[in-house]
């Protein structure tokens, strides 16, 4: 009897032993920018985190996030020094996961993320040399928001070609109302509209540019720089353009002061929140030029608008990562971002001007990527800071894209003959 | 006689060099967690940041030695430069506005005080507490065109011409609309420094100098300045080696723009090491700012040791 209870208990002191090792969760941490908070932006975000702690009880997921900057900025810093990585983090593909891979910090999951579902577009941005690293459930492109009460009132019509943007502005200046918010105090909002004028002078320009095939300051450039500088002394852009950041340039939309913005898809959940403005707001593709276009309007520029790949560290949890990543892609955590593309097939859009900007995605032949994010990150700050230098009057913009091209030259090697 | 009367002290230096030199060991253990915190934390990292600097690093894998190279590029680099004359002007702006400006404030508050003076005292230094983002982050508010504080004023009072100035985009003006920011921010600390001393000046000299006729501003002049040489002396290197090192108002306020009228060295160094991925510019960056910070640090004392000693 004596010798059973013992028995007993030392099965009891084993099983409890034993039990917390067991029971001991698979710890995930993830940083990202997207705050998982109440704003519409980070409804997915909050989606994801909740629903994914509630749907794998036995993963233990630390998302951290950090604000875009900051995010950013910690990314890199821990990415150079090689320890205390995320298993996990946002990104937006392109060369800057590309630099992460190179260096041999990112975890090669092709043969887990192959077979998801998914756009090619979204897809390519998280595909760095032939290897996936991660997923991309929401993709952004660039077009131009319309206000479109504004144009009802002045009898206006949606610009069909460049050279009708002069027209339409002409009018709405005399109206008193700025035809163009842009946001270029923050730099990068200046990018998507560049990236478009060059598209139509010039075609794939940037993506011969970007092989040295072609120089910064040649012709499509240069054109483009010029018809933009051209138009910003013109007033298209309002007094104050390079007093305005991001925010202030959708305060000017949302108020009706601003008829057109060119900028990301990520914006229509804000333009179609009625708590945020009462506009009519709509989303177009960005036209081409009346004669001599090289571009064409379904040549459209963007990126993933949200992304994640996952890092060397987490190679002894891969099934948790990939439970992660299948699970960033699945319709049960897309369905509750209120604006943005979803790559996710058979997520729709949840208001009519992310519908019409899926419908412009839909329609698009190629998809040039965000050039700050795709050229090595070594000359993509620089040209930011050119294009911005172009909404100065004193500015000689083939000036600037020689001394542009100057850099590229010095980092990325000269135009091949 | 005089023999008699050295032997004892003699033996008494050796006695305390003895004594000193059995507790040597005991000192150098005592110092050790110091100089090992110094050692880690910023003698490492300078030598790092020198070696660095000679080389092409993105940070993120091999390093090549490219020598002086990077120093070279940055003195031919249109943002370097803009980016050294703008802490030069900042830090000599500095000097000019913000420590005659925390003087007149802080002798006015301790010659003229009354009860209003500790409710002043803790107005004038409320600034200083904000963090540096959130005192950018004002300074946009202020200064922003269409809906800032001062447009939005000025629209509502009809001073169009005020409404439309571009505080923020001009680049004439974004320079000065920071200044102006900082100069609030950055005066509440030379504020209580400065009155703690003036503070410190006994009352009967006050008195002396009353009755001798030096009232008022003869008395800040003739009495309260002086004494004040080596606050102000710190004061002022303070201010040379913040300016030398700025980095927050401008950046989050205009990150360094437009164009580069507000870039400073800070900032070259911030893009060229994490936007740029290029850790050797930025290490190089570094070291300037290094030389700089140390150059006028010991030229400021220098010379305020020099005039001294010509005094004495």
């Amino acid at each position: 009897m004596k010798k059973r209870s013992v028995f007993a208990l030392t099965i009891l002191a084993l099983c409890l032993i034993a039990s917390p090792l067991s029971a001991q969760k698979v710890k995930l941490s993830v940083w990202a920018g997207d705050i998982p908070d109440d704003s519409p932006d980070h409804a997915y975000a909050k989606a994801l985190v909740t629903g994914f702690q509630a749907k794998y009880p036995d993963i233990q997921l630390d998302y951290v996030g950090l604000g875009n900057d900051g995010f950013k900025d910690k990314l890199k810093v821990t990415m150079a020094s090689g320890s205390g990585l995320p298993d996990i983090f946002q990104t937006w593909g392109g060369s800057v996961m590309g630099g992460y891979a190179d260096a041999g910090q990112l975890l090669d999951l092709t043969a887990d993320l192959k077979s998801i579902p998914g756009s090619a577009a979204a897809a390519q941005a998280v595909t760095w040399k032939g290897k996936i690293y991660g997923v991309a459930p929401f993709f952004a492109v660039a077009g131009l928001f319309v206000n479109e009460g504004i144009f009802k009132d002045n009898n206006l019509k949606v610009p069909a070609t460049v050279e009708d943007f002069e027209t339409v502005c002409k009018a709405l200046l005399a109206k008193g109302i700025q035809p163009f918010a842009c946001g270029a105090k923050d730099k990068w909002p200046t990018l998507a509209l560049y990236m478009y004028l060059t598209n139509r002078f010039g075609g794939d320009a940037s993506a011969r540019a970007a092989t040295r095939r072609l120089a910064y300051d040649s012709e499509p450039f240069v054109k483009a720089a010029q018809l933009y500088q051209k138009w910003v002394k013109a007033g298209y852009f309002g007094d104050t353009p390079l007093g305005e950041g991001y925010g202030d340039a959708q305060t000017l939309m949302f108020t009706g002061k601003a008829a057109m913005i060119v900028s990301g898809s990520w914006l229509s959940a804000n333009f179609a929140s009625s708590e945020m403005t009462d506009q009519k707001i709509g989303f177009y593709a960005f036209p081409a030029l009346k004669s001599g276009s090289v571009g064409k309007v379904t040549d459209l520029m963007g990126m993933t608008d949200i992304g994640y790949a996952a890092s060397k560290t987490a190679a002894s949890k891969k099934d948790a990562v990939v439970k992660f990543l299948k699970y960033a892609m699945s319709s049960e955590a897309a369905s509750a971002e209120p604006g943005r593309i979803c790559s996710v097939p058979g997520v729709k859009a949840k208001n009519s001007i992310t519908g019409q900007a899926s419908a412009v995605f839909g329609g698009a032949k190629t998809v040039t990527f965000w050039w700050d994010q795709d050229l090595p990150p070594s000359v993509t700050s620089p040209l930011n800071d050119t294009i911005q230098s172009f909404f100065l009057p004193d500015t000689d913009v083939k000036k600037a894209l020689s001394a542009y091209e100057a850099l590229v030259t010095e980092n990325m090697g000269p135009v091949k003959k | 006689m005089s023999q008699s009367m050295v032997e004892p002290s003699a033996l008494a230096g050796r006695r305390r060099r003895a004594r000193d030199r059995g507790r040597a060991p005991f000192v150098l253990l005592f110092l050790l967690p110091a100089f090992l915190f110094l050692a880690v934390f910023l003698y490492y990292p300078i030598e790092e940041t020198f070696r660095i600097a000679m080389t092409k690093s993105t940070g993120m894998g091999s390093e090549a030695y490219v020598g002086f190279d990077n120093y070279a590029k940055l003195f031919v680099n249109e943002e370097f430069l803009a980016g050294l004359w703008h802490v030069f002007g900042w830090a000599f702006w500095s000097v000019l506005i913000q420590l005659p400006l925390a003087f007149l404030v802080a002798f006015s508050l301790t010659f003229y005080a009354n009860k209003l003076t500790g409710p002043l005292r803790s107005i004038f230094y409320l600034s200083n507490v904000l963090p540096s983002a959130i005192t950018a982050m004002l300074g946009r508010f202020i200064f922003a065109p269409k809906f800032g504080v001062i447009s939005s004023l000025a629209t509502g009072l009809g001073w169009k011409w005020l409404g439309s100035v571009d505080f923020l985009g001009n680049k004439d003006l974004a320079f000065w609309s920071v200044f102006t920011i900082a100069t609030w921010a950055y005066t509440g600390f030379p504020i209580i420094y400065l009155m703690a001393r003036i503070e410190q000046i006994p009352a009967e000299l006050r008195e002396a100098a009353e009755l001798d006729g030096a009232t008022g501003w003869r008395y800040a002049w003739h009495i309260v300045l002086p004494d004040l040489n080596y606050p102000l002396r710190i004061l002022a290197v303070l201010c040379t080696v913040g300016s030398l090192k700025l980095f927050d108002l401008p950046y989050i306020m205009l990150t360094g723009g437009p164009g580069n009228a507000t870039v400073t060295l800070g900032i070259t160094l911030y893009r060229h090491g994490f936007i740029n991925w290029n850790y050797g510019k930025a290490a190089a960056v570094g070291v300037v700012i290094f030389l700089l910070s140390l150059g006028f640090t010991v030229a400021q004392f220098s010379l305020g040791q020099s005039r001294e000693g010509e005094k004495a």
